[in-house]
């Protein structure tokens, strides 16, 4: 794991610096979640609305949108493929699971990817993907925090 | 930052364009478009709800349609507001690297040349973090920010008048009694231009002045521009769906902690079943204390003057159930209350549940 101004970045991920989203794929599924530090500058979570489950989202479109306090955006879509889960369950039970636990109970969506092989290769893995969110911390000035409370 | 950016003052619109113009202006932003500020008023008045707000929920929509009141949904969050022709918008569609990417950096920004045309004004405005402008304590204007298509936008208005009565009367509550208490806390916590001097202003001074200040802020010129026709298919668009009721019924799952008045005050309200009866209460919290409580249900309390006196020895305590168990006990103790299965605890209860 790697750890920079307080932004964790676990090794068994894939990541989309530009998009700050983290990828999990086992088995034909993609999990997929904000990193820490799109959590971080996101702040607390009021609501996330999800596509539909079964519905196919090209690269470029929207997973999910997500408000917090103060801003509205879209969770982007960093692979085709169909919505086979979200975690709306979980939302609805705490709204701030992605600012306690980015990387696991605050996943999004479980896609099946359908281009991943293309898709995959703009994906970078831990080494590398931590070395650019290095250069993007510091542009940012950003320090991680997580919700505790 | 490009040293120009696109004016477009569109003066007075319909409700649903009013709306519309900014996220036509996001969506068909490509990265040659310029920054973009768009002035604009509604033509009549209207209500907007946030992007993720259940409308059935937050809107008396019999009362809207029985007085030709339009609803729209917005792509920005928060809470449902009455607007009218009493405010200028004032929408920022940016680059997202031409604004900070820091979101209170971001409403600094934004919100520096509002603050500083108020205060041109000689309103004592001042930045109120993370996204309010505030007067003495209360509340002129508000601001929000989301990302559309490659743009972000940040909005807020100018606030000539505000018609708070409208506005506490277009939610949806569940008490008379709690709508008066909404009107109340707008009352005491928010304010306009028109207030503050005693006249309103006239539009094109202020927004002139704001031009100016929006100008030295960003350090480019303002410059009026023309309304793109990819800007305008994009607003056909959404005037399309903005304006369908499949988008303004959809469920959003907004959870909201009472009525928001601005960034240090919510009412709130809650039922509570204690063996004695059914205390309700509307409180409203301001800073994290009871600024104001009303308690009422059907509960048998003697003296009769009682509920008053809890109700006045709640104000100023922290929202904290022993801390108001506390001093509703020491109520109880020094007027001898007797309340049938109704005990401090169970006020401090209802009133810990309103806020929780």
């Amino acid at each position: 794991m790697n750890i920079y101004r307080g932004c964790i970045f676990p090794d068994d991920l894939l990541y989309d610096v530009a998009q700050d989203v983290w990828v999990r794929y086992q088995d034909g599924v993609a999990t997929m979640g904000m990193t820490d530090p799109a959590q971080s500058r996101c702040g607390k979570f009021v609501a996330v609305q999800f596509r539909t489950v079964g519905r196919v989202i090209a690269k470029g479109k929207v997973y999910a949108t997500v408000e917090s306090g103060k801003w509205v955006g879209p969770f982007p879509a960093v692979l085709t493929g169909e919505i086979i889960e979200t975690n709306e369950a979980g939302f609805q039970r705490d709204i701030l699971l992605a600012n306690r636990d980015p990387y696991g109970a605050g996943w999004l969506v479980k896609i099946r990817p359908t281009k991943w092989e293309e898709e995959r290769a703009n994906l970078l893995d831990a080494a590398a993907a931590f070395q650019e969110y290095r250069k993007k911390i510091e542009a940012l000035d950003l320090n991680c925090m997580r919700c505790m409370d | 930052m490009p040293k120009q950016i696109r004016l477009l003052d569109f003066g007075l619109l319909s409700p649903l364009r009013s709306q519309v113009v900014y996220h036509a202006a996001a969506y068909a932003m490509t990265p040659d478009s310029p920054n973009t500020i768009i002035l604009v008023s509604s033509n009549h008045p209207y209500v907007c709800i946030g992007v993720h707000q259940d409308l059935e929920k937050e809107v008396d929509v019999e009362y809207c349609d029985a007085n030709g009141l339009p609803v729209y949904r917005r792509e920005v969050g928060g809470g449902a507001v009455y607007l009218d022709s009493g405010q200028v918008f004032t929408q920022w569609i940016f680059h997202r690297e031409n604004l900070p990417s820091d979101l209170e950096t971001r409403f600094r920004l934004y919100v520096r040349p509002l603050v500083e045309t108020y205060q041109a004004l000689g309103i004592n405005a001042t930045y109120r973090p993370i996204n309010d402008i505030h007067v003495s304590g209360k509340k002129i204007g508000g601001t929000g920010a989301a990302q559309m298509g490659i743009a972000e936008v940040v909005v807020g208005s100018l606030m000539f008048t505000f018609d708070k009565k409208t506005m506490a009367r277009v939610l949806k509550v569940a008490s008379e009694k709690m709508r008066d208490k909404i009107f109340e806390g707008l009352e005491q916590y928010m304010t306009t231009m028109t207030e503050q001097l005693g006249a309103t202003p006239e539009r094109a001074q202020v927004v002139s002045t704001y031009l100016e200040k929006t100008a030295a802020a960003l350090d480019a010129e303002i410059v009026p521009g023309e309304w793109s026709a990819a800007e305008e298919a994009a607003a056909q668009e959404l005037d399309a769906r903005m304006g369908s009721d499949e988008w303004l019924n959809q469920k959003g799952g907004l959870r909201q902690f009472g009525v928001k008045i601005h960034e240090d005050v919510r009412v709130v309200q809650a039922a509570f079943k204690a063996p004695g009866g059914l205390i309700r209460v509307i409180a409203r919290i301001r800073e994290g204390r009871i600024d104001d409580l009303s308690l009422s249900g059907d509960f048998t309390m003697l003296p009769a003057f009682s509920v008053g006196a809890l109700e006045q020895a709640a104000r100023g305590v922290l929202v904290a159930r022993d801390l108001l168990a506390a001093r509703f006990a020491q109520v109880y103790r020094a007027l001898a209350i007797q309340s049938p299965g109704v005990t401090p605890e169970h006020f401090a209860e209802a009133v810990a549940a309103a806020t929780a």
